[in-house]
């Protein structure tokens, strides 16, 4: 172990040395044009002149020898002009051109010069703005000569140009667009944003890299689809928009917990969930303390070429978050609300109160019970009570942020604040955040700037997410299962106890209003993350960042029980939880171009995270007082016993990374990552995470360029490893809980195993190996790219189960191993061009996944469902099968009472576990998204569908609503009237009997697919230019709707949140939004 | 600031050099730190560093209890009741009463009490294991906790055995070895006489601590197994011994409500006729779920409701002829709930002021001293073969206290010697049994050992039971991971 240690290190070491010392010229990242210069010198060489300029900006100027005499002499005094003029000034008169590429180079060339001296010149002057307002730093040229100037800060220039001449503007992001100069002195341009832009700037893990110059495979996701609709939780807005990445809400209840799957899932007991990076800070969870408007881009790395820089984190995807910076000029304020209105998704069809008392008459005349009610008080019964209505009811929500930017040519700024206030569609339960964002970038001197980016959010949230729960027993359930004959109070106002009021009804059937007004849960949550860094430029092209940053939440969660709860005496509990992860990275980064040959980008460094957690719970049953409420428990009749916990890990890592370029064509990127893990055994702490990238940019081949139609192709090849932490802090120590039993009438300690016996451990490693293709055609209004991708996942942590005699039931080892592969395309299109626009964007993928290999080919049961009438496993982890496989019985129609017959798959001649099949599987063939977004004059109108093919869902909710006969539950109508009997024996439910022998069949498994328009916005863009509205730069209102159409066969509330198993969960809403954004 | 600044202007200048001080430094000092960084320190005790002191010891005996008694001891009670010749299951318990074998949501249920058993010997084991091996324990110390650990590891040994006959032996020697094969059921007896016979040498006569088993407890126990294997002389002499040590008596009973609050009551601390008990407390988790099992919310006995999965029925002959002035009788409620007006609800644990529906204060009898008295009946008749005065003597006190009468002291309602023979005499012991300790988890298990399932379920049920009812599965937990055994071979019949 220590001669390994000191082998990382000689390694680190070396690599330090050989870069530093190899590294010579300039390199830096873009910051365009618009940088202003202050610079002076009497009588300097133009030679000097460049270098002083390259020292002021970090731009290398390059040419030829012939082309210019560089020991020409000059002076200048150049005071906060922008880059552009400034070189004006110095070409002026040499018919030299110059070109600003992205890696900081300025390249002159020669200049054609026009016949034009006889022209008459006139001085033009003009505005140029964008859709959002002014712009500048936008270059003015006049086409073909060196005549040029830039935009202020209100976005005006004024140059000499005469009638004819062309002008051409240009600017980082905007489309060029050239202007013949007419008769008028006075131009107004209005510049378009890049619609696709190839040469766009990517962030990738430690770093940035051209769009162009991308290996690996990586979605980018911009901020203008982040906020096209409101969600709480910024994942919810990735869905559907990347190729390869599933998204889903798990639960409709407000403030909700997303899954998110990236290219299938790896890991059978970790998490699959991916990396979540907010501006270079590794968080914990998932991103739910930032607010969509904070957000600029945001990245999926999906290959193993992007995500090995995080090795030992990077297996299931890293997904990059980049909030809102400053640009230099005119500080921008930008300010957005929406309102919406939320109701539930669909009903279920249930049967009415005259339905039900019939229903459950023959329920009792096929049981040989007398019927419960007389034919007058079944007809007397009508439509009865509507519970869902009862519990659903309509929900607002609204979200406003407000951000300020701007800056100058030495600090830029950009602050944030947001509110989003979610209410649930069942009363009481909401989800409410309040944060701030700030993000500022400092030049503290030509050697050393200071970033800094800051996020603090409250989080507060009511939950009434009584889920999952059978016969009534949770909120969920009781919202369905509560009789229709029956109110929620009594005549006197108080409660109606549901499941005494007849005696056929289920013992755990509860009033939903018990659920709704008389328990409450809420958490509040302060989640703090910030980083700063200092950043030294060693010389133009090398710098070091020393960063240091703070991920810190506290929450705490208040739950009571009052004691008008149903069979309650008032209980009170409360759980703090201090969660802290301190982060420092010291990273070399060196970026430099030769002969416009060959560019490297190179990164290396050493990164320190720590993550520690503390909580206390304490609680009390037993309140003189509802009063009380969880803010007195020393008031309870009896405490509970208070529990507290800790729990510290440590990763540390040396990272690398190089990407080559060359003339190009040819890029390749290698990467390493070595992380030590405290959670893992001595021995096995460390692992090596390496992976390389080669792509061919084929058409800079001149052969393909000379294809008319083509305007862009790329191949891509990557192969790499990465790793799962897919284990808690202090597993493989053989810890002894605590525990009370008791002796006499007290407490007394106890300290023994779980059942969980400890095993050395180390990590899950997966082995991806991806091809990718990009092409583009007609100038890159239709761009393709396809990636087909194969993930094995080894040493996969298994749940390996023990002979029970053992007093343990199970332990975990590295011992399985599972595959997904698959493909993924997408598409972006602009289908129409000019007055009418439209874009569209579609993405289709196709992951397959199977277990390659378990401990001793054993197979794993899982998902268990305890519905009271079925109580069994419902998946099966087996080799050759995939994971999310189910497991059941066949039926085969009913016998001649209509009981259920389940077909006797192994002979014996009984019905039992060896009768159990495969029954569905709950991959989909195929998710996809589609977004269409038409512009004409000033409306925009989008739609955006996503959805799932193929996937099929375990329907575990129905199990106690449409097979447990006997318990006074209510129904589908469908169960009423397609049940069978002996007149009718093709039927769809069985004969309505307590003692129908249910199972877990195939009967629960239905379809899952569908098709959902997950929003459609129809916006307006105020003409405010026309209106002369100066202080207004931008005014947009839109009505939007979400959810409103899903295409699906499924059956129950919603095929989207009930993904593989559905049990009662917290139902989906539709929404509809009004909205404006404006900018001044 | 301006300071700053010049402090990186300054810097700067020496770049490279300070750069690969800078880093070299960097370096060396996560060198000698990391190691240490990726050292866990947890804010808890591991097992390789414990079991040293006798306070930790201690704690990991309190461990063995905590597996049994909660909610798996209720639920084994209640399944063990409705395959007797007395009560019912309702629901996922009916099948239990059908008598043709176990359903899959009873073969689960009682998988778990298989998983849970074991998980307590496994906790016994570590304590007979790493007891001895302390290095701050006296050897008294270490002697009474071992014999406690063996004391329960025999009572966990004693329910698996008569439940799934030979079953593999956990011992301190095989703890960690997955594959081992079921011993025979005399190897099992032979291991829990062992384990008994030590816990008899070293438990105290009485403890401190309520709950733990005395001598008296060890002896209660043997008794029973011996019974159980039919050695008549040594079951006598145990029951004698407890019988002659004078600590034990029955309570006196009044009435019901005596039953209800002074025998099974939430509120008592112990009862002289207490021998061996899982002790309850209202606090959170820490009740009997047994009166969530049994209760019916109708008669607001227990405040947290019940599900009355186990009921009786007021047309089992065993009820129909059971005399009306015995108290015991009125321990059921009719109660229609849909299953018809003759269905009845037991009302021998109650709790009114229970704290949830596992926050019951009532205490789970495991052995009473009405026990021992009719295990030293049965046993004295068979050893004399003749119903001695003595046997009927101890039959008749369990007897009387249940019409509300002094134990002590002969009355009316006393059985005579002169109208019995060995026979019906035995008959009135078990008939006697089935009054006193319905609900108790006893009746099932004694049908089975007397051999009377045939007869008194057909009595009391009309119900004939198949042959692979007699015993449990051995639960796919066992079957599929311990390579030892063989699905075809190792399984019980019928499974």
């Amino acid at each position: 172990m220590m001669y390994k240690q000191m082998k990382c290190v000689k390694w680190f070491a070396l690599l330090v040395l050989t870069v530093c010392q190899t590294m010579i010229a300039v390199g830096a990242e873009q910051e365009g044009l618009r940088q202003v210069i202050t610079m002076k010198a009497t009588n300097v060489s133009l030679a000097k002149a460049f270098s002083m300029l390259k020292q002021e900006t970090g731009f290398t100027v390059f040419y030829g020898n012939q082309l210019i005499n560089d020991q020409e002499r000059v002076s200048f005094n150049f005071s906060k002009q922008p880059l552009s003029s400034v070189l004006d000034e110095l070409l002026k008169e040499k018919s030299i051109r110059y070109e600003l590429r992205r890696n900081r180079v300025i390249v002159l060339s020669k200049a054609n010069i026009p016949s034009q001296a006889t022209r008459m010149q006139q001085q033009i002057t003009g505005k140029v703005s964008d859709k959002n307002g002014p712009v500048a730093g936008i270059s003015v040229r006049v086409k073909g000569t060196n005549r040029g100037t830039s935009t202020n800060q209100e976005g005006n220039f004024s140059l000499q140009a005469s009638a004819g001449e062309i002008l051409v503007f240009s600017g980082l992001g905007y489309t060029e667009k050239e202007q013949t100069v007419g008769s008028e002195t006075t131009i107004h341009v209005l510049m378009e944003e890049h619609v696709q832009e190839i040469d766009e700037v990517v962030v990738i893990g430690y770093g940035t890299v051209r769009k162009s110059d991308l290996t690996g495979s990586v979605a980018q996701v911009k901020a203008k689809e982040v906020n096209a609709f409101p969600n709480a939780n910024v994942l919810q807005a990735l869905s559907g928009r990347a190729p390869g990445v599933q998204i889903r809400q798990a639960s409709g209840a407000p403030g909700p917990s997303m899954s998110v799957r990236i290219r299938g899932g790896n890991s059978i007991q970790g998490s699959n969930e991916p990396l979540y990076v907010i501006d270079g800070f590794p968080i914990k969870d998932s991103p739910t303390q930032i607010n969509n408007s904070e957000i600029e881009s945001i990245e999926i790395l999906k290959d193993a070429s992007a995500t090995a820089i995080y090795g030992s984190r990077g297996a299931n995807g890293v997904v990059l978050i980049t909030t809102k910076s400053g640009k230099a000029g005119k500080t921008k304020v930008d300010f957005e609300t929406s309102f919406s209105t939320q109701r539930l998704l669909k009903k279920l069809d249930l049967m009415n109160a005259r339905e039900y008392a019939q229903f459950y008459n023959e329920q009792a005349t096929n049981d040989g019970v007398d019927p419960y009610f007389t034919e007058e008080q079944v007809n007397a019964f009508g439509e009865g009570f509507d519970w869902q209505d009862f519990v659903f009811k309509t929900a607002p929500m609204s979200n406003s942020s407000l951000n300020i930017s701007g800056g100058n040519e030495k600090t830029v700024f950009s602050l944030g604040g947001s509110i989003f206030s979610q209410d649930g569609i069942i009363e009481g339960s909401d989800y409410k955040r309040y944060s701030l964002q700030t993000r500022i970038n400092h030049k503290i001197s030509d050697k050393f700037r200071a970033e800094f980016s800051g996020t603090l959010s409250k989080l507060a949230t009511y939950r009434k997410d009584s889920e999952k729960g059978n016969r009534g027993n949770s909120l969920m359930s009781a919202a369905i299962s509560s009789p229709p004959i029956l109110t929620p109070y009594n005549d006197d106002g108080s409660y109606r106890v549901l499941h005494t009021s007849y005696p056929f009804m289920a013992t755990d059937l509860r009033n939903p209003i018990n659920y709704i007004n008389e328990q409450s849960n809420v958490t509040k949550a302060n989640v703090a993350l910030l980083n700063a860094s200092i950043i030294y430029d060693i010389t133009p092209d090398l710098f070091l960042k020393v960063a240091g940053g703070m991920e810190n939440r506290d929450d705490r969660s208040d739950g009571y029980t009052t004691t008008k709860f149903y069979n309650s005496i008032g209980s009170a509990s409360i759980k703090t939880n201090q969660f802290t992860s301190l982060l420092n990275e010291n990273t070399l980064n060196y970026s430099k171009e030769f002969n416009e040959l060959h560019r490297i980008n190179a990164v290396l460094g050493f990164t320190y995270q720590n993550f520690k957690t503390t909580y206390l719970t304490a609680s009390g049953t037993g309140f003189l007082s509802d009063d009380f409420y969880t803010g007195k428990l020393d008031a309870a009749d009896v405490p509970g016993i208070p529990t507290s916990g800790y729990a510290k890990s440590v990763l540390l890592s040396y990272l690398g990374r190089v990407n080559y370029t060359y003339n190009d064509k040819y890029l390749f990127t290698a990467s390493i990552r070595r992380d030590g893990s405290s959670r893992y055994s001595d021995g096995d702490k460390w692992g090596y995470f390496p992976s390389a990238a080669f792509a061919w940019r084929a058409f800079n081949e001149p052969f393909i360029k000379q294809i008319s139609f083509m305007s862009d192709l790329k191949f891509r090849a990557s192969w790499g490893l990465t790793g799962s932490q897919a284990i808690d802090p202090y597993t493989t120590l053989n810890l002894l809980p605590p525990g009370k039993t008791i002796f006499n009438d007290d407490y007394a300690g106890t300290f023994a195993p779980s059942t969980t016996l400890p095993a050395p451990l180390k990590w899950e490693t997966t082995e991806q190996f991806d091809l990718g293709l990009d092409f583009g055609l007609l100038n890159n209004r239709l761009l393709f790219s396809a990636d087909y991708y194969i993930k094995n996942t080894r040493d996969l942590l298994s749940t390996v189960s023990l002979p029970s005699s053992m007093g343990y039931l199970r332990t975990t080892k590295n011992i399985g191993k599972i595959q997904n592969k698959g493909f993924e395309f997408g598409l972006d299109a602009v289908a129409l061009d000019g007055p009418f626009h439209w874009d569209i964007n579609a993405n289709i993928s196709f992951n397959r996944n199977k277990v390659i290999k378990l401990n001793e080919g054993d197979d794993i049961l899982r998902d268990n469902i305890n519905m009271l009438v079925v109580n069994d496993a419902t998946g099966i982890l087996r080799e050759g099968r995939p994971v999310g496989q189910f497991w059941g019985y066949l039926e085969e129609g009913y016998d001649d009472t209509g009981n259920i017959v389940y077909k006797d798959l192994s002979g014996d001649g009984k019905i039992s576990d060896a009768d159990k099949t495969y029954i569905g599987d709950a991959n989909p063939k195929f998710i996809f998204g589609l977004n269409s977004t038409m512009q004409y004059k000033n409306f925009e109108l989008n739609l955006f569908f996503q959805g799932s093919y193929g996937n099929d869902i375990f329907n575990a909710s129905s199990i106690s609503n449409t097979m447990d006969y006997g318990f006074g539950l209510n129904m589908p109508k469908e169960v009423l009237y397609d049940h069978w009997s002996p007149e009718n024996t093709d039927t769809k439910y069985p004969k309505i009997s307590k003692n129908i022998s249910v199972r877990a069949s195939d009967r629960f498994i239905e379809d899952g697919s569908y098709i959902r328009l997950k929003n459609i916005m129809l916006s307006y863009r105020l003409p405010v230019q026309q209106l002369s509205l100066s202080w207004l730069q931008n005014l947009q209102v839109y009505v939007s709707g979400q959810n409103l159409w899903t295409g699906t066969g499924y059956s129950w509330w919603d095929p989207e949140t009930n993904f593989q198993v559905d049990q009662n969960s917290y139902p989906l809403a539709k929404s509809i939004t009004f909205g404006l954004r404006a900018g001044f | 600031m301006q300071q700053i600044k010049n402090i990186f202007m300054r810097t700067s200048k020496s770049g490279l050099t300070t750069l690969n001080t800078f880093t070299f430094l960097l370096v060396s000092c996560l060198f000698f730190s990391c190691q240490k960084e990726l050292e866990e320190h947890p804010q808890a005790v591991a097992a390789e560093d414990f079991y040293n002191t006798a306070e930790e010891v201690e704690t990991a005996v309190n461990a063995i209890y905590t597996p049994l008694r909660m909610t798996m001891f209720p639920n084994y009670i209640a399944t063990l009741e409705c395959q007797s010749d007395w009560l019912y299951g309702r629901g996922s318990w009916t099948p239990l009463s059908e008598f043709q074998g176990l359903n899959d949501a009873n073969v689960t249920r009682v998988s778990g009490f298989w998983n849970t058993f074991y998980e307590s010997i496994r906790n016994c084991n570590l304590v007979i294991k790493n007891a001895p091996l302390g290095t701050d324990i006296s050897a008294e110390d270490v002697a009474r906790y071992v014999a406690e650990a063996k004391f329960l590891r025999a009572f966990c040994y004693f329910q698996l055995v008569r439940n799934w006959a030979g079953v593999p032996l956990r011992t301190e020697n095989n703890m960690l070895d997955p594959d081992l094969p079921k011993s025979s059921v005399d190897e099992i007896y032979d291991f829990i006489l062992g384990d008994l016979l030590e816990a008899e040498s070293k438990l105290p006569p009485t403890q401190a601590d309520g709950g733990r088993p005395t001598v008296w407890a060890a002896k209660a126990l043997l008794g029973d197994v011996y019974l159980q294997l039919g050695q008549y002389e040594q079951a006598e002499t145990k029951a004698n011994e407890v019988m002659e040590s004078g600590n034990f008596s029955l309570v006196k009973i009044a009435n019901k409500e005596d039953f209800q609050q002074k025998l099974y009551g939430p509120d008592i601390q112990t009862t002289p006729e207490e021998i061996f008990a899982f002790k309850y407390s209202r606090l959170p988790d820490q009740g009997n779920y047994i009166l969530w099992i049994s209760n019916h919310p109708s008669t607001k006995l227990f405040s947290f409701d019940g599900a009355y999965a186990v009921h009786g029925d007021a047309t089992n002959p065993n009820y129909v002829h059971w005399d009306d002035a015995d108290i015991r009788k009125q321990l059921w409620d009719k109660i229609n709930f849909g299953l018809g007006p003759n269905t009845l609800v037991s009302s021998k644990y109650i709790d009114q002021k229970a704290i949830s529906q596992v926050g019951a204060g009532n205490d789970q009898p495991l052995y009473r001293y009405a026990e021992i008295l009719l295990m030293f009946a049965e046993a004295n008749c068979r050893v004399n073969n003749t119903v001695t005065p003595e046997a009927m003597e101890a039959l008749n006190r369990v007897h009387r206290r249940a019409y509300g009468l002094d134990s002590q002291v002969p009355a009316d309602i006393d059985f005579a010697v002169a109208n019995y023979n060995v026979t019906s005499f035995i008959d009135l012991i078990i008939r006697e049994r089935g009054y006193e300790f319905v609900y108790e988890g006893k009746r099932w298990l004694e049908l089975k050992r007397t051999g009377k399932v045939d007869e008194l379920i057909q009595y009391g049920k009309a119900k004939t039971v198949a042959e692979k009812h007699l015993l449990w599965p051995i639960p796919v937990s066992e079957m599929n991971y311990n390579k030892a055994l063989d699905p075809q071979t190792d399984q019980n019949p019928g499974y």
